[in-house]
């Protein structure tokens, strides 16, 4: 595989330099102009962009930088320019320095909190709608399977009495049949009810997909201090499927991957995307992780319903990623990863016309 | 002693448990009464005879569980055995620790049940005839004077004609009266027996 497109998640480390050279040459730009001349108020810009790449503590420590920036360069131009109305512009700087500060990191702890509240919120939503639902259909169908094996018993019982009661053993026979169409009615409904939508068959850039799916979660991955490269080639077929689904397989490699991760202190987190054309029938994605890894023993295992190795998991994750890329005619699988992590891998078939 | 034959009383919400259970139940020669609640059930006449309730955990209105905490309070005696289609640990451990036969998860082996059952109306007619006889001892008790009584509630705890005599400020002859009077009226054949009788009437709290 050639990585030929090789996207560095750069905006992240792309924002202290700028932020730094924007300090700098205010600095130099507050040093060199007169007292009168309120420079120091663009540090604000500096607090700003600070929020985006620091947390609360490196925002506070980045205000005090800069006032004590435009205190620095006061003294090394105190000769020149009238002294009232400079100290009235420094005063009136370190003012709008503070309050920015403070403003900035009031906001964003405000929204850390959103942020925090909504992913609960979320995750919570979905393990106990599916955990009500599978409990529902669960007790509705052992209901009916519950009774058919009563009735069942009665039956025999019916036929071995001395004599037999042939009345009776019918009319058990009768509520058995009953009971186990009931139980298949049920199964129909939910099956109906899972079909509703079914799936999309479009066209579709896997590439354009993995970027729109990392987009969702750009902020967790920041979060958790991981590292993303995504390394997509730019020679993959497309692929025919439906996008939200494949989108849903992708989210849930990288959110098991972010979770791995998050879950050992060893090396540095890193986690890669990648695309590749395979064997010219069809496309490769693979989420390599720097996580906790697999257990050998628990391989063949991982796919399946209500299997999980998470504290709180559900099971479901990659089970229903399996299948989805199974019902695209796929396939998906997982490898330990060299040195530490996990390589999830699926491959799509190309459609059946170009 | 005569007896009514035993009922098992079916208490599911789902009628075509409910069904299979009755089917279940008479092909084994037992009377079957079901409901679809309790409420059905606490309105139903219950015939004497000894009996059990099979009871599903998951009901509307009152629960099962709830059911057996309040039965004590409905003056109902009747053993329990649950069964449920969704049964946990915990759930099963509180209906046991409350006096349940048995816990019995749908599906469950049609034998489990009916032994359940069996275990259940023995239990019931066990419970029953110790409070008939009970009862017997009571209607004797009542029959006692009231000297006849505490003359025998001395002679029960132990205590000689002389001490009794002079606890109760008589002359050791009259207690000897009394005392035969109590073991003619209490049927009593030896001291044994009347001191057993006295523990019986003391175990049993006034209520029947």
């Amino acid at each position: 595989m050639q990585p030929q497109n090789l996207r560095a998640m750069t905006r992240a480390s792309l924002l202290p330099v700028v932020a730094i050279t924007l300090a700098a040459g205010i600095f130099v730009a507050d040093t060199i102009a007169d007292l009168e001349i309120a420079v120091p108020a663009f540090y604000t810009v500096v607090v700003l962009l600070a929020v985006r790449f620091c947390k609360k503590r490196g925002v506070i420590l980045v205000g005090i930088g800069c006032c004590a920036l435009t205190l620095l360069s006061d003294l090394l131009t105190a000769a020149s320019g009238s002294t009232g109305i400079g100290f009235i512009n420094t005063t009136i700087s370190l003012l709008a320095i503070a309050t920015t500060t403070y403003l900035a990191v009031k906001i964003e702890s405000e929204k850390a909190a959103a942020y925090e509240a909504r992913s609960q919120l979320a995750h919570v939503g979905r393990v106990t709608t599916l955990g009500e639902l599978t409990a529902s259909i669960a007790h509705e169908v052992n209901q009916p399977l519950a009774a058919a094996v009563i009735n069942g018993n009665a039956c025999m019982r019916w036929l071995a009495a001395e004599p037999p009661n042939l009345d009776e053993a019918r009319q058990a026979a009768v509520r058995l049949v009953k009971d186990a169409n009931r139980a298949s009615e049920i199964i129909a409904q939910v099956r109906a009810l899972t079909k509703s939508s079914p799936p999309k068959k479009d066209w579709l850039q896997i590439n354009d997909i993995i970027l729109a799916t990392v987009t969702l979660i750009e902020s967790e991955i920041l979060q958790n201090q991981v590292s993303l490269r995504t390394e997509l080639a730019d020679d993959v077929p497309p692929v025919q499927g439906d996008r939200v689904q494949l989108q849903q397989v992708i989210l849930n490699l990288i959110l098991n991957a972010l979770e791995a991760m998050h879950r050992t202190s060893a090396g540095p987190r890193e986690l890669i995307i990648s695309s590749a054309k395979n064997d010219a029938k069809g496309v490769r994605i693979a989420v390599q992780d720097s996580g906790i890894g697999l257990a050998p023993d628990n391989l063949d295992r991982l796919f399946s319903a209500f299997y999980t190795t998470k504290p709180d998991g559900m099971g479901m994750g990659l089970a229903i990623s399996r299948s989805i890329v199974e019902a695209h005619g796929g396939r998906i699988w997982a490898t330990p990863n060299a040195p530490r992590g996990a390589v999830f891998q699926f491959i799509l078939p190309m459609g059946m016309e170009p | 002693m005569s007896e009514n034959k035993p009922v098992v009383f079916v208490i599911d919400d789902s009628p075509s448990v409910r069904d299979a259970l009755d089917s279940l139940i008479r092909s084994v020669h037992l009377n079957v009464q079901a409901f679809g609640s309790i409420e059905e059930f606490l309105q139903f006449k219950r015939p004497d005879a000894p009996g059990c309730i099979v009871l599903d955990v998951r009901l509307p209105g009152l629960s099962g569980l709830d059911f057996q905490r309040e039965m004590a309070k409905s003056n109902i005696d009747l053993p329990i055995i649950f069964i449920t289609g969704h049964g946990d640990v915990p759930m099963s451990v509180r209906a046991i620790k409350a006096g349940a036969i048995e816990f019995l998860t749908k599906p469950f082996r049609d034998q489990d049940l009916l032994d359940a059952i069996y275990l259940g109306i023995e239990r019931d007619r066990s419970r029953r005839q110790a409070s008939a006889v009970v009862a017997v001892l009571r209607g004797h008790f009542a029959s006692l004077t009231a000297r006849e009584r505490q003359v025998m509630l001395q002679v029960a705890s132990g205590r000689p004609n002389k001490q009794i005599a002079a606890e109760l400020k008589l002359s050791e002859v009259t207690v000897k009266v009394h005392r035969r009077h109590v073991m003619r009226k209490m049927k009593a054949k030896s001291l044994a027996d009347l001191v057993r009788m006295a523990d019986k009437l003391s175990d049993s709290p006034e209520t029947a």
